[in-house]
């Protein structure tokens, strides 16, 4: 496998295994980025919740208690996945692969048939959405992939063998019908494949070969609604009250905020709830309206922050996979906001993708927050490995 | 290589997009949304373009007296989004202090309303201005408590019109799909009954467009402009007279009352324009009812009430007319020649047909009668011979000529075209044709023939004008809100009876003999010329002796030298009446004739004679086959 092999403590339980890697290697600044993220997004939940209920916020079942709750499960998720031996994913790859698509065929078959898609599932009176989950699982199986062709991804086979990973998740996604997750999918697999070496020739076949085929997926594979959706943001005012209805309150938010924004719970457009799915898709437009030019440019900041630590872990990882793992993860986090941002700005297509840790979405959160467990395990096993 | 590949895609896209919220935040790039489109998108936000309803326009009697109007009714509600939860308990408190209603029920309300929580929820409609105004001025202590104004039609003299203005009512589905087009709203009020829905385009008005300002949560906070100010509907001038309306009630609520019949109609016209002067139908009820919501049960209660209040009798009840049908067969026989003007028949205690006899009414007969004393005497065997002679068809195109068997297009929803049966009519429906014996019924007014009240007072009206059959009207001028005549009023000719004048005026001849030949009773004392013709028709299924239950009618109309005094010798010949009527009583089975009685009182009450020739005695229940003979 050419890979560095960990040598482990005695096995005398979890404490002594955790314990005895090198915590002082545990990336701060990357949690700290992340916990301020997850902060504003749990800020952002309070304001929704306020413009829903007027007041009586910290009752039970409402976005921001629902959202304290899933940050909670993701800070013990991350701590999990910190503690645990990122090696061992490398060895269960293959399982993982097995479970990532029994899950997206559960999820199929249980989820919720409201709101015409089967990608919510009720775990404990939870909404969890595996797709979500899926992403990470499949990060993870296809840096394991990739890493075992390493400095061999030159070749079209290869290239082919990683697409045909993601093709069996990516179809049944798609299924569900998630067009924004199937999406990522894409675009963390382009994000792998470039960062793992892929030669740019077939990438750039690739990129043709794909876009030969939108046409067809246009017409056959997407849904009415996803169509109309899609190209409404060309021109929101042919359909106002429609589905361009949306875009128009949401880019009306954004251009009241201003400078400095109308202040939390004063976003005149978010607090009469006028926006469609505010809480999750459009959180950005009451973001913006409400905090302004100044907070959206911390997250801005907060966001580059962290995909620079995201991808200084890969760098610094001598372990291909961890490499692997670190540029999907930073390929899934850039897609996703560039995406929902340019959405809520009119630049991009309506497609439901989440902002990470800002859209208050608990399997979002979750599986984020295990991603970046994963590479904090990454980077607490290295300096390891070189002694 | 790849890392700062990535890093600079990273910076690139994060650049991009703080570029592009620099141009939408700060640089007042209102994105691609062009400036026309983003009015619709902010319903419910900022400006918004509503309509103002227009003031329904007004209606009045031919006198100029205002018989509806229209009033500001108060409705209190409350929008849940505004009252908070601490306050709740006191502000209903205080609400159901205010309004008489239980604390429980507003709750009630207000919990079980469906909808946004900043949708306001009506609490209490028609709120009496008073409260409305307490209510309102003490917003401060009331918060989340709103009171709304509308406009609310009254109707002045309500259940004594209501079967002619008719009332107003929520749009429901079907009309608002065809109506939409014409700026109606879902929530609209529509003329649904009498000339409110005849009239309903005139009447209505133009609503305008105006912008208003209003926050995220549908209130609004100020006007802006006026695109289009509203205009005010017409208001109607009907032909009738309230005064001649309120006798005539008097007239048809004694007789019912003394009779124990519940269902009638009067109708009065002007023989000489088809004006209808008065038009009343029994049972009534308050078209206010409506007007303020009627409650369910009291809706089913006029819908499952068996004497039909909510039909205007007048135009909508379609009963056998009995003898006073005897005009159409009178003036066919005269006018196809099949007899002579001064020409004798046998009357006889019955005609027989076969083996099937057909009595006289008094199964006796009178001897020898002309025309004028078969119908004074209404003499039903001279009448099947007559019938006999025109055979159906005659019979039915004279009939047909008299405005029978057919609507008379009168501006009133709903109105019955009654039935004139022909050898065609019964081979479609029954699959026969018509028997001989049905061809004597039919020239007396019974059998399967039908009429309204006011095809019979038209067809009175016909004969005391001297054969012109008008379209009836109740709406005599259109007005715009500043006064103007929009549309004048002109008498609409239905048809010229194709009969010599002579007939008519022969038949009216012999209408005036139904009076002088006491075949009405003291009706001949009065110190007024009247010409008329009673009518009294079976219908239904027979009692336990054997009697069949029977209408009274009775039709005719007042030439227009009219007193005694002036006219001593009773001369209708002159076509110039000025004054037809007809009353209808259904299942009356009285003594005398009740419709006849109502006749009479309501000419004493128009006329002012102080003479009172009413005969309450003739008004006891009984039955007219037997004891009346």
């Amino acid at each position: 496998m050419g890979v560095l092999r960990v040598e482990r403590d005695a096995p005398t339980g979890i404490a002594a295994r955790v314990g005895g890697v090198a915590w002082r290697d545990f990336d701060v600044q990357l949690f700290v980025y992340a916990v301020l993220l997850a902060t504003l997004g749990l800020t952002m939940a309070y304001s929704n919740t306020a413009a829903q209920l007027g007041g009586d916020v910290a009752q039970g079942g409402t976005t921001f208690v629902r959202g304290l709750v899933w940050a909670v499960v993701a800070l013990v998720a991350f701590a999990a996945a910190t503690a645990f031996d990122y090696t061992w994913l490398k060895a269960f790859s293959w399982p993982i692969y097995l479970v990532n698509i029994a899950l997206l065929v559960a999820s199929l078959l249980l989820g919720s048939t409201d709101a015409v898609s089967a990608r919510w599932v009720s775990i404990f009176g939870l909404q969890f959405q595996f797709s979500e989950i899926a992403k990470i699982l499949m990060i993870v199986v296809l840096a394991r992939y990739l890493a075992d062709h390493d400095r061999r991804l030159d070749s079209l086979p290869a290239i082919v063998g990683a697409c045909l990973i993601v093709i069996p998740p990516w179809v049944l996604v798609l299924m569900q019908p998630d067009l924004g997750t199937s999406l990522v999918f894409i675009a963390v697999l382009v994000g792998m494949l470039f960062m793992g070496g892929a030669s740019l020739r077939w990438l750039g076949a690739l990129a043709a070969a794909t876009l030969a085929a939108l046409p067809l997926v246009w017409t056959y594979v997407l849904h009415d609604y996803q169509r109309e959706r899609l190209t409404s943001f060309l021109d929101p005012a042919k359909d106002p009250l429609g589905a361009g209805f949306q875009l128009l309150t949401a880019q009306h938010a954004v251009s009241d905020g201003g400078l400095l924004g109308a202040g939390l719970t004063n976003g005149a457009q978010s607090q009469s709830n006028l926006l469609p799915v505010q809480a999750t898709d459009f959180v950005f437009a009451v973001l913006a309206e409400e905090l302004g030019f100044i907070g959206c440019l911390v997250v801005f900041l907060l966001f580059a922050a962290l995909l620079w630590r995201i991808l200084t872990i890969a760098w610094r990882s001598r372990d291909p996979f961890g490499l692997m793992v670190g540029a999907g993860i930073a390929s899934m986090i850039l897609f996703q906001i560039v995406v929902n941002v340019g959405m809520v700005l009119g630049v991009m297509p309506i497609t439901g993708i989440p902002l990470p840790f800002i859209t208050h979405g608990g399997a979002s959160l979750v599986s984020i927050a295990i991603g970046l467990g994963i590479l904090q395990s990454i980077a607490m096993r290295q300096q390891r490995a070189e002694w | 290589m790849r890392f700062v590949a990535f890093a600079l895609v990273t910076v690139l896209a994060l650049g991009g997009l703080t570029t592009r919220l620099f141009a939408m935040q700060l640089a007042g790039t209102p994105a691609r949304v062009p400036a026309a489109a983003v009015a619709p998108a902010e319903v419910g936000r900022q400006i918004v373009t509503e309509p103002v309803p227009s003031t329904r326009g007004l209606i009045y009697d031919r006198a100029k007296r205002l018989l509806v109007e229209n009033v500001p009714t108060f409705t209190v509600s409350v929008r849940p989004a505004d009252l908070p939860q601490s306050q709740r308990p006191e502000v209903i408190g205080r609400l159901a202090g205010l309004l008489d209603i239980a604390a429980t029920t507003i709750t009630e309300t207000i919990d079980g309303a469906i909808g946004s929580r900043f949708d306001p929820v009506a609490i209490a409609h028609d709120v009496p201005e008073q409260t409305a105004r307490l209510i309102s001025e003490d917003s401060l202590t009331l918060p989340g408590v709103e009171v709304s104004v509308d406009a609310r039609r009254d109707y002045l003299d309500g259940p004594l019109f209501t079967q002619l203005i008719g009332w107003t009512g929520s749009i429901d589905a079907t009309a608002y799909a065809s109506l939409k087009g014409q700026g109606y709203l879902p929530d609209d009020r529509i003329g649904k009954a009498g000339v409110e829905s005849v009239y309903e385009s005139a009447l209505r008005g133009v609503y305008g467009v105006r912008e208003v300002e209003k926050d995220g949560t549908g209130r609004t906070l100020r006007v802006l402009s006026t695109t289009a100010a509203p205009q005010a509907g017409e208001s109607l001038i009907l032909t009738i007279d309230a005064r001649e309306q309120k006798l005539a009630q008097q007239a048809l609520d004694w007789g019912l009352k003394l009779s124990g019949a519940r269902r009638g109609a009067i109708v009065v016209e002007n023989p000489q324009t088809g004006e209808i002067l008065a038009m009343v139908s029994a049972p009534t009820y308050d078209a206010n009812l409506f007007a303020r919501g009627i409650s369910t049960a009291d809706f089913q209660k006029l819908l499952t009430n068996t004497d039909l209040p909510l039909m205007n009798h007048a135009i909508g009840d379609q009963q056998p007319p009995g003898s006073t049908y005897k005009l159409v067969t009178g003036s066919g026989v005269l006018a196809d020649k099949k007899l002579g003007a001064t020409e004798t028949v046998l009357s006889k205690p019955y005609v027989q047909l076969g083996s099937t006899l057909f009595w006289e009414w008094n199964h006796a007969g009178w001897g020898p009668l002309d025309i004028k004393d078969g119908f004074a005497h209404s003499s039903d065997t001279f009448f099947y011979q007559m019938a006999q002679r025109l055979g159906i068809a005659r019979l039915a195109y004279w009939a047909r000529q008299y405005g029978f068997g057919q609507p008379t297009g009168i501006d009133l929803p709903a109105e019955a075209g009654g039935l004139v049966p022909t050898d065609q009519w019964k081979l479609e429906t029954l699959g026969q044709t018509i028997f001989p014996g049905e061809v004597l019924q039919a020239g007396i007014g019974q059998g399967y023939d039908l009429a309204t009240p006011l095809q019979l007072v038209n067809a009175y009206a016909a004969l005391a004008n001297g054969g012109t059959l008008y379209q009836p009207q109740v709406v005599r001028e259109i007005v715009s809100p500043d006064g103007t005549v929009v549309r004048p009023f002109a008498p609409k000719v239905i048809r010229k009876i194709a009969a010599p004048s002579w007939v008519f005026t022969t038949m009216r001849e012999a209408a005036r003999r139904v009076i002088t030949s006491r075949h009405t009773y003291n009706f001949v004392d009065l110190p007024i010329v009247v010409a008329g013709k009673t009518g009294t028709a079976e219908f239904g299924l027979r009692d336990k002796n054997g009697v069949l239950p029977y209408h009274n009618w009775f039709a005719g109309f007042t030439p227009k030298n009219v007193w005694t005094k002036d006219n001593p010798t009773g001369d209708v010949s002159k076509p110039d009446s000025q004054l037809a009527f007809a009353v209808f009583i259904y299942d009356a089975g009285t003594l005398g004739n009740t419709a006849t009685e109502v006749a009479k009182y309501y000419l004493q009450l128009h006329y002012g004679i102080k003479q009172d020739l009413r005969l309450p005695q003739l008004l006891e229940r009984t039955n007219f086959y037997e004891g009346g003979r």
